[in-house]
């Protein structure tokens, strides 16, 4: 048994578990964890329990520790994370179904693999809109209120950004490509530079909101970062959906090529 | 407060009756808990239910000067750990008084 009044050991273990609670119920009851843990022993045990409760924690929180904001941006931001997991899953899917030789038409499976994955992708995109708008209407109500011109530029960015790219390639399109329009490869880099600047500029843009707003810490740094790697896979899974789509549209043009499907 | 209790099951009540003697902090608790009522509480569940009983006022912490805090139970948490170990006697009562019954028809 350790002396009570000494300062926590900085183990790993006992720290990673405790910083899975919310914030709030950390600041209230860490030092006393930790104190029960350096008085007990510690051990694996009595460490998974104590990372097994983090998770009603965050579920339930106690009404004393109970942190609204906290709350929705931790929220948001597992929203996004759990999106951007999917889409990379759908991009090695693509991957390995694609790429691989298999014809998705072919097989049963992967064809309703692949419904699938779109309606999943379809719900996880509606509710990480409609989870994430509350917070996003917030910031812009009080933004306009107050009269902050920047930061409402800040906000409106993310819709403005995306906007504004679609046009420009649709321009660029118009007046620029050939009469055989561009080749697959080059649509697919298009799509996903495109997507990933204006991405890349709408993430910069909330989080200069949320710190302009106050808020800091890793809130700052993970719902820009988490939007901008969704917004990238968002764009990686669409140019290689396109590209493969134009390929094959191309390809069943080429003479030969209907005789061929035929087999 | 009691059907909310309730849910939780024992280790609410364990420590509620841990505490009506007298203040303890997390470590004696635990320790209280193994030796009298023979349940080893893990240090997650035990702050798990610290947090609950004092969000609903049934403890208090106090004062420390160190990393142990110790708790107290509030008068509400007196009142409701007196209902629970009353309805709890009653239960007691009930299964022996049947029991005897039973065990008194099947001839044992």
């Amino acid at each position: 048994m350790r002396d009570p009044a000494t300062p926590p050991r900085a183990t790993m273990m006992p720290r990673a578990a405790l910083a899975l609670y919310p914030p709030s119920w950390r600041s209230r009851y860490g030092d006393e964890v930790y104190a029960l843990l350096d008085e007990s022993g510690g051990g694996v045990r009595a460490i998974a329990s104590v990372a097994w409760h983090a998770l009603p924690a965050w579920i339930r929180p106690p009404r004393h520790l109970y942190d609204r904001p906290a709350r929705m941006r931790a929220s948001l931001a597992t929203g996004l994370v759990a999106w951007s997991f999917l889409v990379g899953l759908g991009l090695v899917f693509a991957q390995l179904t694609q790429f691989q030789g298999y014809r998705p038409d072919g097989h049963p499976v992967i064809a309703w693999s692949y419904l699938v994955f779109d309606a999943a992708l379809a719900l996880s995109v509606l509710a990480a809109g409609l989870g994430g708008l509350p917070l996003w209407l917030l910031m812009l109500r009080r933004a306009l209120r107050e009269r902050r011109r920047r930061n409402t530029v800040y906000l409106l960015l993310p819709l403005i950004a995306p906007a504004a790219y679609l046009v420009g390639l649709r321009v660029a399109l118009q007046f620029g490509a050939g009469p055989q329009g561009v080749s697959p490869s080059w649509f697919g880099i298009i799509i996903l530079a495109g997507f990933a600047a204006a991405g890349g500029l709408a993430a910069a843009a909330i989080g200069l909101s949320l710190w302009a707003r106050g808020f800091t810490g890793y809130q700052q740094h993970t719902v820009p970062g988490v939007y901008l790697a969704l917004v990238v896979a968002t764009a990686a899974v669409t140019a290689v959906s396109a590209a493969r789509g134009a390929r094959a549209a191309l390809a069943s043009d080429a003479p030969g090529t209907a005789e061929a499907n035929r087999l | 407060v009691g059907d909310q209790l309730d849910r939780w099951a024992d280790p609410p009540l364990l420590v509620l009756t841990s505490l009506a003697d007298e203040p303890k902090h997390g470590y004696s608790i635990t320790q209280d808990v193994a030796e009298t009522m023979g349940v080893r509480l893990s240090a997650g569940t035990l702050y798990a239910v610290i947090s609950r009983l004092e969000a609903r006022g049934l403890i208090e912490p106090l004062e420390s000067d160190d990393r142990r805090r110790p708790y107290r139970i509030t008068a509400a948490g007196a009142r409701e750990l007196a209902r629970q170990s009353e309805r709890m006697s009653r239960v007691a009562s009930l299964a022996t008084e049947r029991l005897r019954a039973y065990l008194g028809w099947a001839g044992a």
